[in-house]
């Protein structure tokens, strides 16, 4: 199940409440904190980095950031589903880094902890929704619908593997097959428009609130 | 790559909350963050923007040992492990070496403040605490304060230690913080000169006092919103 809607921005306040008191070094926030946005922060690793162990270790690095971090969180510049995201974000694709070294070493098909085999590549491209289906459903929910209908399906397709699965430039272009140049101009512009139709239609105003 | 115009910096801050920026390109953007306002302002705009869209992605319920290990790399509760992980694993505020930075300073402080007093005939000293700078706190405001409380714990005085230059439309609000709980609010104060603050008792179950960045007129929910950006520990 994914983060209901209006969970995001409804959520903050009791969320942003437990911040202030992880900030101040309390560990029963803390543990609150944790027990309330574990299933979504892994979630999120999950997508970009489906290694379910490296998985676990970086939720674990994650949180250890909060707990150092939580101190400088500025509930009046992010939400706190915002900043936890983006927290989880950034390590889950720094991880990347080293799977990309390891990976040329590694068979595609590996023992998983049961030792049956699994297919690294088709762990991805399981029955979960694809990326494309998880920004339509997100841009509906979260009332954007009209400005990603603005992108054409190959922006849209190139935004959502980069956002969703973690994907670089190049692994775009060979996953659509398409050239690295055309890939970059169809995300970059996909940027601004994304940029241009949320500031025209107010949207950003509303998700500051 | 030239880190000035914004547009190119707009369009760096895009891709990297995207996560299409990567390699040494990710990690110089990363290490230039905390020095340039404009660029953080660029992030997180683009998370407002883009980072809501994960809302859609399904949760996944992570094994218990995640905790466990969490618990254990920030709380190891055996004395075995070393130090300098425990130190670590404190909050910032109650880590020693920033007590041990400041403690020459407070000596000082106190010393002056002794000195005031001991030409009023009071009977006992007040009570001084130093309120250090929270380093992770810096990249919003960067303050120190002195706060005196009377012997009798009514009445405190706060001082800022340096000067401090505030975003208009934010305050700066003064909490107690008790050894465990929440934080209770003790008031807004200024970030020019002294404030006094009268109170029936300052010091019962205080084990700190902490000043948060608010909006004006202070945390709309009763608990710091801000960056801390401030504590002292009371020792008595």
């Amino acid at each position: 199940m994914a983060v209901a809607p209006d969970e995001w921005s409804n959520r903050s306040t009791a969320l942003g409440l437990l911040l202030s008191r992880v900030a101040l070094g309390d560990r029963a926030a803390f543990a609150a904190l944790y027990r309330d946005t574990r299933s979504h922060l892994f979630g999120v690793i999950l997508r970009i980095n489906a290694d379910h162990a490296q998985a676990e270790d970086l939720l674990q690095d994650v949180f250890v950031n909060i707990w150092r971090a939580s101190s400088g969180f500025d509930a009046a510049r992010a939400q706190p589903m915002t900043w936890l995201t983006s927290i989880a974000r950034n390590r889950a694709i720094d991880s990347l880094r080293r799977r990309k070294t390891e990976v040329q070493t590694v068979a595609a098909q590996t023992l998983n902890d049961d030792g049956e085999e699994t297919d690294l590549v088709a762990a991805q491209a399981s029955d979960e929704p694809g990326p494309l289906e998880l920004l339509t459903q997100a841009a509906q929910a979260r009332d954007m619908a009209h400005c990603v209908g603005t992108l054409s399906k190959e922006q849209q397709q190139c935004v959502a593997l980069a956002f969703y699965q973690g994907l670089s430039y190049a692994e775009v272009a060979e996953h659509l097959t398409q050239p690295l140049g055309t890939v970059k101009s169809w995300v970059r512009r996909a940027l601004l428009s994304l940029k241009d139709c949320l500031g025209r239609s107010g949207t950003e105003q509303a998700q500051t609130n | 790559m030239d880190y000035s115009r914004p547009d190119r910096v707009d369009r760096l801050a895009a891709e990297y909350v995207l996560g299409t920026l990567r390699g040494p390109a990710r990690r110089r953007f990363e290490a230039l963050l905390p020095a340039h306002p404009a660029m953080r302002s660029a992030v997180a705009t683009w998370q407002q923007r883009l980072v809501p869209l994960a809302s859609s992605i399904e949760t996944v319920e992570p094994p218990d040992r995640v905790w466990q290990g969490i618990e254990h790399r920030l709380f190891p509760d055996t004395r075995t492990l070393a130090s300098q992980t425990a130190a670590a694993a404190l909050p910032w505020w109650q880590r020693l070496g920033l007590w041990r930075a400041l403690s020459g300073f407070s000596t000082a402080a106190a010393l002056a403040l002794f000195m005031v007093a001991s030409q009023t005939p009071a009977p006992q000293a007040p009570i001084i605490v130093v309120l250090g700078a929270n380093p992770e706190a810096a990249q919003a405001l960067n303050a120190s304060f002195v706060a005196s409380v009377s012997a009798d714990g009514r009445a405190l005085v706060l001082k800022p230690l340096n000067e401090l230059s505030m975003s208009p439309g934010r305050a700066l609000e003064l909490w107690a913080v008790p050894a465990q709980g929440a934080p209770r609010s003790l008031g807004l104060v200024q970030a020019a000169g002294a404030t006094t603050l009268l109170r029936t008792q300052f010091l019962r179950d205080t084990a700190a006092f902490a000043v948060s960045v608010e909006p004006t007129g202070g945390s709309p929910t009763g608990a710091p919103t801000g960056p801390i950006v401030s504590v002292g520990k009371l020792s008595i």
